[in-house]
């Protein structure tokens, strides 16, 4: 039985190309997603352990809650720098060192900043005692020493082109101030840290341009020789005071490499999702496929039946078959994942984020995965059908019997008409109540499993509308085809109708962010000029707001930060602004209390949020900084505009600063004196602030421009990563044709016979899957707008005020379905017009 | 008066004593090439009058089929020429010829005759569908009364028995009123009840409706219904039987060693 099996499967080759292909395109991208974030983490490790491999321990605050390190920075409250001493004194430790780190921004001979995309900007101080740099070591020059002198990473200096001796301008949190070059470090063999620029002083010339004199972010401890690192660690906490704690160096390591960790996590969750839709795509391919296989070899099988093979032993054929497949499609994927990875890591490196070289990490999960996977989707796929083929019945072996595609049941027609009412109405009151996000999920599901029901029916539906063209014949002949195997073409059409849903969803939701976006800046902003860092950068040095409050053309401005805390135990973004001018610039739409109330020890917050707190104005909550501690604060007031500026909790400056240390804006919002033309004021600012070429000068329309634009990009990006699901159903079309051209050979040499041409043939063919792809175009597009429509709806919290579906775009959609129905034709449609006449009506 | 003759090999049909509905002239059929190529037609000249009834006699391997395929346009010589009407089949395009199926000629094959998705009515306009017009409304309705299908036009194939998907089949060959109609064993796989009765159908299809038809057989019962039987031995023609009855073809067929 197994070698009949495994022999089947090389009947064939096309076919199966095409059915491995399927399950090999999702396997690829989860092993690509793995490989990509193992090879990072691992980078990582690497890095961080070559960087602090002569450091035993590290003392630091203890951090009050895990903060999230993409909103934090990985920051803690700042030590008095005494207590370097009170380590030092330490017996054991041969030496203590304080570190600061903070945002440095450094600008090239012609005054651009040097921002690489996506990774910080940061100065620090370079260790005096060389073993503790561990892998970071002067390449060339010296170490810094006094408050003129800086050196930069091996990267920064090759691409701004700088030489020891140079002169280099950095921009700090408060101010720009310019240094001497007297080195360039490297990182083991690597130029720079993962693509990080780096600025580099000696201490107490970092703690004062990062804005900590006499503070130390954490204190790096060398033991003497022999001296061992956990007892050092456990005597120096002893000498602590409260809230400061002691760890190893290699567990400040692990616990970086883990806030990385954590941060890729979800980046592979997101990769990992779109790879579930492929994969669910693929396995209805298989599905349809197995379908197709087990209907054509109902002889074949009836015969072994006859011969008396058990039904066990069909069903085992069937399942080893799809077991062999899925093994196959998973080591490609597998194989093809790894690839993906590499090149992707390349494409990193041309933009300029620098990752450590290190080989692949191809983890035994990864392998195991990707071969589960495969081996998982495959042989689920092709249970029913096996199934299916165990049932046939001997006696059809006798009987000659055209393999017709049997109809749907009638109980599966109304079963299937009511989950798809059901879960039309769920999804329809999703969008009415509005932030249902989990019961727009599976609402959208229900309705799937309702189509994947009522499918056939609706193939029969659509086969009996196109098939009432009379002349020509090959719309009727092609409908006539789709409908005689319904099941079959709506089997098909579903992997298609899988994508485009979320194609289509993601196209509403987008559309209809885009729109509240252009809504929230219309109806919120009050400010004449927005201003925001340029690119991916960390954020405007707080010394460009003083900057425009000296101006005589400027009336208000307000400074926006935001750091990551906690609202009564739930992680957040927590806002801060400056009261002064607040009203003047945002209108926030207070709903409760009164925004002038806002002052140090309260807080305002967002109605939504307020709702999910159970908490109203005049309330307390609890909040708490990583740097600064938890606090008490009172509710001032509830707003619905937060959107604009992307707040949910809004305190007072003071109280920001007094919590956050950072002093970089995320924005300056700023209305103009009376009677100053706005072009002339974002000319006259513009020139302001040309100290600081990391800072964009906006106007609103500005901002809703680009805005619109980033999530354009956004949009462009899901869009091509789903591609993948579609072309995974464009394999199934294929397939679906493929096979059915083979099967129909006589019918297609008896068209030929009486007067069909080859362009006739093609042309049923052809239609055959226009009608499957618009099939799975139109359902999938309905469903997914209607899924849009409830998401945008329940990402109101987010700021989705307006739901907008871009018809346009999701016309173009369907072109594109039809275009790709046609494509995928081309060549069954080929075959088919090659079919041999005398050949095919002679055979049997 | 009836005649039997052997005719002799490479004899030439006068082409102008006769109103030809197809003929094939020196007709060459080789298969494969060198040490395994097979002769099916050799040197074979044949006149198909229009308005007559011809059925093909010869056993197996006799190049009977080859030579309807070639004169239908399935299939092409490797030598001589075969045509229909007036027009020389070697001279034509693929598309040409496919036309030429469509819109010229019928066919009736032993079985799988119809599509299976279209409806009797369908797969019988499906030649004029295919041509893009409308069949004659007129001519269609008499094919259609001849053959006794008025009932059974909106059903699908696997709904009909036999003898009606034949009898459709039939219909779909005549209803674009071909040159000739061509059946490649039409009763084959059909019982004596419903043979009998198609072959009565293709023979008012010829005395009343005037058209030609062209049938291979190797039944000596079906073969008595044609005005005109010619035997084919190797490729060649060795005895034609002018009025046949049953009696004659299978003395003919007794002679001829079978």
């Amino acid at each position: 039985m197994l070698r009949f099996s495994l022999r089947n499967l090389l009947v064939n080759k096309l076919r199966l190309l095409l059915t491995l292909a399927a399950v090999t395109v999702g396997v690829a991208f989860v092993s690509g997603t793995y490989v990509l974030s193992d090879t990072m983490v691992k980078a990582f490790d690497e890095l961080y352990g070559g960087l602090t491999s002569g450091t035993d321990v590290v003392v630091h605050a203890e951090p009050p809650f895990e903060a999230d390190v993409t909103t934090t920075g990985g920051l803690l409250r700042p030590l008095d720098e005494s207590v370097v001493e009170t380590v030092r004194d330490v017996p054991g430790v041969a030496a203590a060192e304080g570190s600061v780190a903070g945002f440095a921004l450094i600008l090239d001979a012609q005054g651009k900043p040097i921002q690489p995309g996506g990774a910080p900007t940061f100065g620090t101080n370079i260790h005096v005692d060389r073993a503790m740099s561990g892998a970071g070591h002067v390449r060339e020059g010296r170490v810094p020493s006094g408050p003129d002198e800086l050196v930069v990473d091996a990267q920064t200096a090759d691409k701004a082109g700088f030489h020891v001796g140079d002169q280099v301008t950095v921009i700090f949190e408060r101010g720009r101030q310019t240094f001497t070059l007297v080195g360039i470090v490297g990182f083991g063999e690597t130029d720079s840290i993962l693509g990080a620029t780096l600025a580099g002083f000696d201490l107490p010339t970092a703690q004062h341009v990062l804005g900590k004199d006499g503070l130390v972010d954490e204190v790096d401890v060398r033991a003497e020789e022999g001296v061992d690192a956990a007892a050092l660690r456990d005597r120096i906490a002893e000498e602590l005071p409260d809230g400061v704690e002691a760890v190893t160096g290699e567990q400040a390591a692990d616990d970086a490499v883990q806030s990385v960790r954590d941060a890729l996590g979800i980046f592979t969750t997101v990769l990992l999702v779109f790879a579930g839709v492929a994969l669910l795509v693929g396995s209805f391919v298989i599905w349809n496929t197995f379908n197709v296989l087990v209907a054509q070899r109902r002889r074949e099988v009836a015969l072994l039946r006859a011969v008396g093979a058990t039904r066990r032993q069909v069903l085992g054929g069937v399942l080893v078959e799809a077991a062999s497949i899925g093994l196959v499609s998973g080591a490609l994927g597998l194989l093809v994942g790894v690839g993906l990875a590499i090149a992707i890591r390349s494409l990193l490196s041309v933009i300029g984020v620098d990752i450590p070289t290190t080989s692949p990490a191809i983890d035994p999960r990864t392998v195991v995965v990707a071969l589960a996977v495969g081996l998982g989707v495959t042989t689920v796929a092709a249970v029913l059908p096996a199934w299916v083929a165990a049932r046939v019945a001997p006696m059809e072996a006798l009987r000659d019997v055209v393999p017709a595609g049997r109809g749907s049941g009638r109980l599966r027609h109304t079963a299937g008409w009511l989950v798809l009412a059901t879960g039309a109405t769920a999804l329809a009151v999703c969008a009415w109540i509005g932030n249902q996000r989990w019961w727009t999920v599976a609402a959208t599901l229900t309705t799937f499993l309702g189509l994947v029901f009522v499918g056939p029916s609706l193939a029969r539906w659509l086969a009996g509308l196109a098939g009432h063209g009379r002349r020509g014949g090959a719309w009727r002949m092609a409908a006539r085809n789709v409908g005689r195997n319904s099941r079959r073409a709506a089997a098909t059409a579903l992997a298609l109708t899988i994508g485009l849903t979320v194609v289509a969803a993601v196209a509403v939701t987008a559309a209809s962010l885009k729109d509240s976006v252009s809504e929230a800046v219309s109806g919120g902003n009050r400010s004449d000029l927005i201003l925001e860092p340029a690119g991916a950068g960390m954020g405007i040095s707080s010394s460009v707001a003083d900057l425009l409050r000296a101006r005589d053309d400027v009336e208000d401005v307000v400074e926006l930060r935001e750091w990551g805390a906690q609202v009564d135990g739930r992680s957040t973004l927590v806002t801060g602004l400056d009261t002064v001018g607040l009203d003047q610039v945002i209108d926030l739409g207070v709903k409760t209390g009164r925004l002038s109330d806002l002052a140090p020890g309260r807080i305002l917050v967002s109605s939504t949020k307020a709702d999910d707190l159970g908490v109203v104005t005049g309330d307390t909550v609890v909040v708490s900084f990583p740097e600064g501690g938890s606090h008490e604060m009172l509710v001032a007031a509830t707003f619905d505009k937060g959107s604009l500026i992307n707040a949910s909790y809004i305190v007072s400056m003071p109280d920001f600063e007094d919590n956050v240390g950072s002093r970089l804006d995320a924005a300056i919002l700023m209305t103009s004196a009376p009677g100053i033309d706005a072009d002339q004021a974002k000319a006259a600012i513009e020139r302001a602030v040309a100290d600081y070429p990391n800072v964009t000068v906006n106007t609103p329309a500005d901002i809703t421009r680009e805005a619109r634009q980033s999530v354009d990009q956004l949009l462009g990006i899901v869009t091509a990563l789903l591609l993948l699901a579609v072309v995974v159903a464009i394999l199934g079309i294929v397939n679906t044709l493929a096979l059915s051209v083979l099967e129909r050979t006589r019918e297609l040499g008896l068209l030929r016979a009486v007067g069909g041409t080859r362009a006739q043939v093609r042309a049923v063919v052809r239609r055959e899957s226009v009608l499957m792809s618009l099939l799975g175009a139109v359902t999938g597009i309905a469903l997914g707008t209607a899924a849009g429509v409830a998401l945008a709806r329940a990402l109101a919290d987010e700021g989705i005020t307006i739901v907008t579906i871009p018809t346009l775009t999701l016309l173009a959609y369907l072109a594109v379905a039809v275009l790709v129905g046609i494509l995928a034709a081309l060549g069954p449609a080929r075959r088919a017009s090659k079919v041999d006449v005398l050949r095919s009506l002679t055979a049997e | 008066m009836t005649t039997s003759r052997l005719q002799s090999p490479g004899t030439t049909l006068d082409a102008s004593a006769v109103t030809s509905a197809a003929r094939a002239v020196h007709a060459h059929k080789v298969y494969g090439e060198g040490d395994t190529s097979v002769v099916a037609l050799d040197d074979l000249s044949l006149d198909l009058p229009a308005g007559e009834f011809t059925a093909i006699m010869g056993p197996s391997g006799s190049g009977k089929s080859t030579l309807m395929h070639c004169l239908a346009g399935l299939d092409t010589l490797t030598a001589g020429t075969v045509s229909v009407g007036d027009t020389d089949l070697a001279s034509l395009t693929d598309r040409e010829r496919t036309l030429l199926r469509r819109d010229r000629l019928g066919f009736v094959f032993q079985s799988f005759n119809l599509l299976p998705t279209l409806t009797a009515e369908e797969n019988i306009t499906l030649p004029a569908d295919l041509a893009g017009r409308a069949p004659d409304p007129a001519w269609l309705a008499t094919v259609v009364a001849k053959l006794d299908l008025g009932e059974r036009l909106s059903h699908r194939p696997s709904e009909l028995s036999g003898g009606q998907q034949q009898r459709v089949a039939v219909a779909r060959a005549l209803v674009n009123r071909p040159e000739v109609v061509f059946a490649d064993e039409p009763t084959g796989a059909l019982d004596t009840k419903s043979g009998t009765e198609l072959l009565r159908f293709l023979r008012s299809v010829v005395d009343e409706l005037g058209q030609t038809v062209v049938m291979v057989t190797h039944d000596p019962g079906a073969a008595a219904y044609a005005d005109r039987v010619v035997f084919l031995v190797d490729g060649a023609i060795v005895e034609e039987l002018t009025a046949p009855t049953r009696e004659r073809v299978l003395e003919v067929m007794g002679r001829l060693g079978e």
